[in-house]
This record gives structure tokens, C-alpha cells and sequence, in this order.
């Protein structure tokens, strides 16, 4: 596979070795932007992203062997050669496996009523107060979407919060609380390597190893935090219980949840327990473990999919029934499109336009770099945004070095970006979801209005991190 | 999207309804009799004494017999202004009805659903049973209903009669008759599977009455109340379910609901389950 990636990720030379002409690299530089406008009006199309951009591909690999710009014919993978059709090594099936596996598994562990467990004592901890039920459900939410991902902790969290706020008689506050939690997914997203999708992508392109992801987000990731909680809290006029009655009523109430009610079996709950644990240290130390660090993090996650599995082994294919094939079918597409678009050297147009900026002085380029990744993220996918940045920054002529502010101006540009507007992330789209199933008016607008005093304040106080932590400690990463 | 309703139904089941305490207060009692002065007034002491442990001691007592039974306007009347907390009376109350057991008589019909004030109704003074012998009591009760989950006032007022160191039975038999017909309709619904729907439904359906029965047992415990708390959560439509429960646990009283309009399943089956159960006292909220 590292083969075939290498070969993959050589495209650029082969498409350096041959040469485009320049109208050529413009339409196809145009289908790309088609591509990216049809993301951003995926609810208008009604179309699932999946068949977008595998439109897409389609059309770019039809275009990419008129125009003779593919490299066809064998490719040598380990000393032999092998007849692969030109579209599969352009795919990075270290991405695909990570997301497959993670998703699995976590769907499978979701059976064994944990996190259902964990939400539900979250939920009687708080005593039913609307200011620590807030602060807790956004920790919740930001450590869900950094252990799970940003789409299943939003699930999670959103359907709890409906639940527990009608419980509590206090559904009036549950714009707040949704749209508070729906910003921290991409905060928590931010926490790991696995978290969110841009991460894994950008992750992999820079080679920022597990343990230093963490290590460098983790302190904007808990100020960021704490700031969207404070704001929440002011924004939506979300207070504490002001009498010891109130607090008793609130008690009483939450108490009559039962955090049982979802485990089938106390053996396959404990059992998912450690293995969540496991997983998270496994992955982890994924760089470290002789032998595991070849197959990469995506052998992890499948290897802990299929364990979990063993427990459904009969009826297995439920499982497979409820994966996001949308999202996979998604990715695939996707980097089949970019793959194209590096041989039709679109991807050398665009890091030329990029210079602009990356000629600035290293900080000034981060920040700015990190506020249009923002931008872009906001209106369209971030998953191309992260793929395309990935690869040009990654590029032989610019060759990123991964102590470099600018991947970092990436991950956060990518992530917060989502804050901005409801199609910025998956996550936010399922907040807004989980808003109109309790019959809440939000409008496009209207979501964008209430988000942005956050977002500006998490995308202002990500340049500056990035920009204090490089004056800080860039030279010596570097050195 | 379905996640979501997959985890909003994780968490709506998590969310239990809890029983309700609620002290439910008997002081004054209207009986009412359509028998001569003398036998009103020793029915009425039959009923004091049948309720000896239930009365409060605040409340007065009044007992209306066959000259003062003149008709059902006067009747409601007189249950208005007296607002009694309790009504106590028997079946076929100024009416021949209890020779062939087939009504409970326009008067008890009119009082049952034309006040809001519980009626015990006891049996006939014509018909051999322990309460006109003495030997009534209050030592196991059987609140039925098709929706045990949330009727606090059930609960409560079952409490209420139920002797410290007795029973109370708590069954909830749901309309297995409406519960075919939704599954029938399942059954003709490509996308959802016939038998895990039935399955899960009907588990889902028994398991929060039992989890609302076994709420009651733990608040009444935690309260120090010492009354043993049992239940049952079944599918049933026929009058033979229901008879069967109260042959079964020797009911000294059946507490139904009859008045609410959410309860129009129990209501249908009330009246002829008073009419046939004629030997035990009820008690009609």
C-alpha cells in the first residue's frame, strides 16, 4: 500500500513529467470548482454528496484520458507488477480504512450501552441545573467528538439534551444548549488525530504523529472550550437554579433516569468498555508499536471493528447495513477527483495562487492561511478544502516541513470553519437537524447570526495560538 | 438521520416515569341508599366501619336513604353541594337491575359519569357477600387499567384503601384487540419487519408498566408505607382477563378508573366488569 500511495502521491511527478497545456489545467480547474460549488448546494440539489462528486470523477477521469494526462498501465507494487485500473491508487485507503474502522466500531460499542451509560450520569451529576447541565453536556460533547467523531457525539449529546431539557421542563433553552454543542463538536474535533476527517488527512500529508496532535491542540482546545461555554451561557441566558426547591424538583426529575435501560448485557458493557479504552491507546501509540506502526492506524480501527464484531458475528450484516457508505463512497470519489487534478496540474495552479499568501512572513501566512481554510470550510466542504491543502502543501515545491505553523492553519481553518454556517461540518448540519425535529425555527441566517460572536471568537483565538505557539516553540520543533 | 431517533429512543426510554406520592384525603363520605331509615343507617355503619382504616378523622359523614332518593337531579344536586370526598353506594341502586345481574342501574350510571367524586360501589344488600356479612376488608387491592404508566391517582387512591400489611395489585392489561390491529397494519408495511416489530413493541409496551410498578414499590418503601406492592403487565381484551386477575389474587377491592376520557378502553370494559364482578366492592375513580 505504501507502494501504491507513494505511486499515488508521485502523480505529481508524473504529472510534472508530462506537460498540460494551460487551457487544459483551466477546465479542469473549472470542473473542480463546479464540484466544490455543487457541495455547497448539496440540500438544494437533493443529492447525497457521494453521488456528486462521484459525478465528478466520473466526468474528470472521462476528461483526464481524452486529454492523455493519466498515467495507464501496470503499476509495480512490491517488485510486482500489477494491472490496476488508473482510479484505485489515487484513493488513500489509509483514510478510508480509519474511517470504516472507527465508525464500526463505535457503532458496535454504541450496542453495548456506554455511552448511553456515561450521557445518562453526566446528565444525574448535573442534578438537572440548566448552567451545569450546559457545562457538562459541552464537555461531553467535546471529548465524544474527540474520542468518537464530531457526527456520532453530536447525535449523542443532541438527542440526550431534547430528552433531558423536555424532562426538566426548560425546552426553551434548547436552541442554546443545540447550537452550543453543535460548535464544540468542531472544537472537540480538533483534540486528536482521529477526531475529525481534515485531521486524519492533514495528519497523514504532514506526518504529525498521534501523541504531538494532541499535545499541540490540546491547550486551545480547553480555553476554546471554556470560552464557547462561557459565551453560551451570557449569549442565551442560561443560569444556575436559584432556590433550594427548584434544585430538589430538578434532582428528582433527573434521578428518574435510568442508566441501565440500554445494556443488554453487563458483560458486553464492561467488555466495550475496555475496549474503548484500548482503542483510544492503541491508536495513541499506534507510531510506537513494532510491526502495527507498518499497517498504520486504519489495520487499528478495522482490527477493533471486527473484535467488537465477534459479538454480532450472526447477524454481522446489520452493522454493515448502517454504515455511512455516503461518506465513504464520498471520500473515495473525492480523492480520485483530486488525484486528476494533480496530473492536470490544477493542484500546482492553485498552491501558485497560494504563494500570495505563503510568501507573507511565516506568521502572518499562518494566521491568513488559517482564516481562508476558515472561510472556504464555511461555505463548503472541509473535507476537499483539508485534501487539497494536504497535498499542495505537501508538494515537492513547496515541501511543508510538519513542524510548520501552516498545517496547523489547516486543521484549525478546516475544523472551525464549520462554526460559521450550518454547512460548514457534518456536525453542525446534524445540531440544526436535531433544532428543526423539535419544531425550532433556525433559518440559514438566522443560524449564521447567532454562531458568528463564536466563531469569531474561537478563528481569532486559533491565529493567535498558532502564532504565539510558533514564536514560542517553532524554532525548536523545527531545529 | 435515523441515529438520531435511534439514540433519542435510547435516551426516551432511559427517561422513566416515576410514581408520585401524593396523599389522597378521605374525610367526609355520602352514602348514598335507596333502602328505608333504620337499614340506610346501619348500611352506613357497615360502610364506616369498611372504611375504618381509610377515613380521616376531619370529614363528616351523610347518608341518604329511600325517602330522600327522589330522583337523579336531586341526587347530583345533593353530590354537588355536599362535595363529598367519597361517594358509597351498591350496585342496582333504585332498581331492580340486581335480579338479573345485566346493569348496574341508571342511577349508579348517572353517578358514576356525571361527578368527578370516586364512587365505591358495593354490592347489593340482596346479594350474600363478606361486606354485608362483616367480614369485609381491605387487605388486597387490585388497581386494573390498559395504561398503568403515569396514573399517579390510581396509584394513590388504590394506596389509600389498601390496609397496612395487605397487598396492592397493580395490573395493567393493554387492548390486545387494538394491539393486533396495529401490528396487522405493520404487517402490510414493506420496510418494517413484522415480527421484530411485534416483539419489541409488546416488550417495550409490558416492560414500562412493570418499571412503573416497580417505581411505586421503591417510593412506598423509601416512604416506610407497609404495604407489599405486586404487579402484572399483560395483553388482554376479553372480560375473562380481567375476571381472571381478580379471582386470581382474592381481590377485596377493585380500583378502575372510569371517569377519564383517555381511558375510553378501560371505561368500555368498566361497566361490564362492575356488573359481572358483583360480589366485589370497586371503587370508580
Amino acid at each position: 500500500m505504501g507502494n501504491l500511495l507513494a505511486w499515488a502521491g508521485g502523480g505529481s511527478d508524473g504529472g510534472a513529467a508530462h506537460s498540460v497545456e494551460a487551457w487544459v489545467t483551466w477546465l479542469f480547474a473549472g470542473v473542480l470548482v463546479a464540484m466544490i460549488c455543487c457541495l455547497a448546494f448539496e440540500e438544494k440539489l437533493h443529492a447525497k454528496k457521494s453521488v456528486i462528486v462521484g459525478v465528478f470523477a466520473l466526468i474528470s477521469l472521462l476528461l483526464g484520458a481524452c486529454f492523455e494526462i493519466l498515467p495507464f498501465g501496470p503499476i509495480v507494487v512490491g517488485g510486482h507488477e500489477l494491472n490496476i485500473p488508473v482510479y484505485i491508487p489515487g484513493i488513500d485507503w489509509g483514510v478510508i480504512a480509519i474511517i470504516l474502522g472507527s465508525s464500526l466500531f463505535v457503532d458496535v460499542t454504541s450496542k453495548s450501552g456506554l455511552f448511553t451509560w456515561i450521557a445518562v450520569k453526566v446528565t444525574k451529576f448535573s442534578g438537572g441545573d440548566p448552567r451545569k447541565l450546559l457545562i457538562y453536556y459541552g464537555l461531553m460533547t467535546v471529548v465524544f467528538s474527540a474520542v468518537l467523531n464530531n457526527v456520532t457525539a453530536m447525535i449523542i449529546v443532541g438527542s440526550l439534551t431534547g430528552v433531558s431539557l423536555e424532562k426538566l421542563g426548560r425546552k426553551g433553552k434548547l436552541l442554546g444548549f443545540l447550537l452550543v454543542e453543535g460548535l464544540l463538536t468542531n472544537i472537540g474535533g480538533l483534540l486528536t488525530l482521529i477526531s475529525s476527517v481534515p485531521n486524519i488527512i492533514v495528519g497523514q500529508a504532514a506526518g504529525i504523529e498521534f501523541v504531538e496532535f494532541f499535545v499541540v491542540s490540546c491547550p486551545y482546545v480547553v480555553i476554546a472550550t471554556a470560552l464557547t461555554l462561557f459565551m453560551g451561557a451570557k449569549l442565551f441566558g442560561i443560569e444556575s437554579l436559584k432556590t433550594d426547591e427548584e434544585r430538589e424538583a430538578a434532582k428528582q426529575l433527573v434521578e428518574s433516569f435510568d442508566e441501565n435501560d440500554g445494556i443488554e448485557s453487563r458483560f458486553f458493557f464492561w467488555f466495550g468498555s475496555v475496549m474503548t479504552g484500548l482503542f483510544v491507546i492503541a491508536i495513541a501509540s499506534t507510531s510506537y508499536l513494532p510491526y502495527i506502526r507498518e499497517l498504520g492506524m486504519g489495520y487499528v480501527a478495522l482490527a477493533f471493528a471486527i473484535i467488537m464484531l465477534t459479538r454480532y458475528k450472526a447477524v454481522a450484516d446489520r452493522f454493515y447495513q448502517a454504515i455511512d457508505w455516503d461518506l465513504l463512497g464520498f471520500f473515495a470519489a473525492l480523492f480520485v477527483v483530486i488525484n486528476v487534478m494533480e496530473h492536470a496540474l490544477v493542484l500546482d495552479l492553485i498552491g501558485r495562487g497560494l504563494t500570495v499568501i505563503l510568501d507573507l512572513p511565516d506568521l502572518g501566512a499562518s494566521a491568513l492561511l488559517l482564516a481562508v481554510a476558515a472561510f472556504f470550510s464555511s461555505v463548503t466542504d472541509n473535507i476537499p478544502l483539508a485534501a487539497m491543502l494536504g497535498k499542495i502543501l505537501a508538494s515537492p515545491d513547496i515541501a511543508t516541513p510538519s513542524s510548520s505553523p501552516l498545517w496547523w492553519s489547516v486543521v484549525f481553518g478546516a475544523n472551525l470553519g464549520g462554526n460559521l454556517t450550518p454547512i460548514g461540518s457534518a456536525s453542525t448540519l446534524v445540531a440544526v437537524t436535531i433544532i428543526h425535529k423539535n419544531k425550532i425555527k433556525l433559518s440559514f441566517a438566522g443560524f449564521v447570526k447567532k454562531a458568528l460572536p463564536y466563531a469569531i471568537a474561537q478563528i481569532a483565538l486559533a491565529a493567535l495560538y498558532v502564532v504565539v505557539r510558533h514564536m514560542i516553540f517553532g524554532g525548536a520543533s523545527e531545529g | 438521520m435515523t441515529k438520531i431517533d435511534q439514540f433519542e429512543s435510547v435516551f426516551k426510554s432511559a427517561a422513566k416515569t416515576v410514581f408520585e406520592h401524593r396523599e389522597v384525603s378521605i374525610d367526609s363520605i355520602l352514602t348514598v341508599t335507596d333502602l328505608e331509615s333504620s337499614e340506610a343507617a346501619s348500611f352506613e355503619s357497615r360502610v364506616v366501619e369498611f372504611l375504618s382504616d381509610v377515613r380521616g378523622g376531619g370529614g363528616g359523614k351523610r347518608v341518604i336513604d329511600q325517602e330522600a332518593l327522589t330522583n337523579i337531579e336531586d341526587l347530583l344536586r345533593t353530590v354537588k353541594s355536599e362535595s363529598p370526598d367519597l361517594i358509597c353506594t351498591y350496585r342496582a341502586l333504585k332498581s331492580d337491575a340486581w335480579r338479573w345481574g345485566h346493569s348496574l342501574g341508571e342511577y349508579l350510571d348517572v353517578l358514576t359519569q356525571a361527578t368527578t367524586t370516586p364512587v365505591l360501589v358495593l354490592p347489593h344488600p340482596n346479594h350474600e357477600s363478606p361486606f354485608h356479612t362483616g367480614e369485609g376488608k381491605l387487605d388486597s387491592i387490585v388497581a386494573m387499567t390498559d395504561h398503568l404508566v403515569g396514573d399517579h391517582r390510581l396509584v394513590n387512591y388504590a394506596l389509600r384503601f389498601t390496609h397496612r400489611g395487605g397487598s396492592l395489585f397493580l395490573a395493567d392489561v393493554e387492548d390486545e384487540a387494538a394491539f393486533e390491529r396495529y401490528i396487522g397494519v405493520i404487517s402490510k408495511i414493506p420496510s418494517i419487519d413484522t415480527e421484530t416489530a411485534r416483539e419489541e413493541i409488546l416488550q417495550k409496551l409490558l416492560q414500562e408498566a412493570e418499571d412503573y410498578a416497580k417505581s411505586v414499590a421503591d417510593v412506598i418503601a423509601k416512604k416506610s408505607i407497609d404495604v407489599r406492592v405486586e404487579s402484572t403487565a399483560r395483553l388482554g381484551h376479553h372480560l375473562s382477563d380481567y375476571r381472571r386477575i381478580v379471582s386470581e389474587r382474592a381481590a377485596d377491592l377493585l380500583v378502575l378508573n372510569t371517569k377519564e376520557e383517555d381511558q375510553l378502553a378501560m371505561h368500555g370494559l368498566a361497566y361490564p366488569l362492575a356488573v359481572e364482578l358483583n360480589r366485589v366492592p370497586l371503587l370508580m375513580l
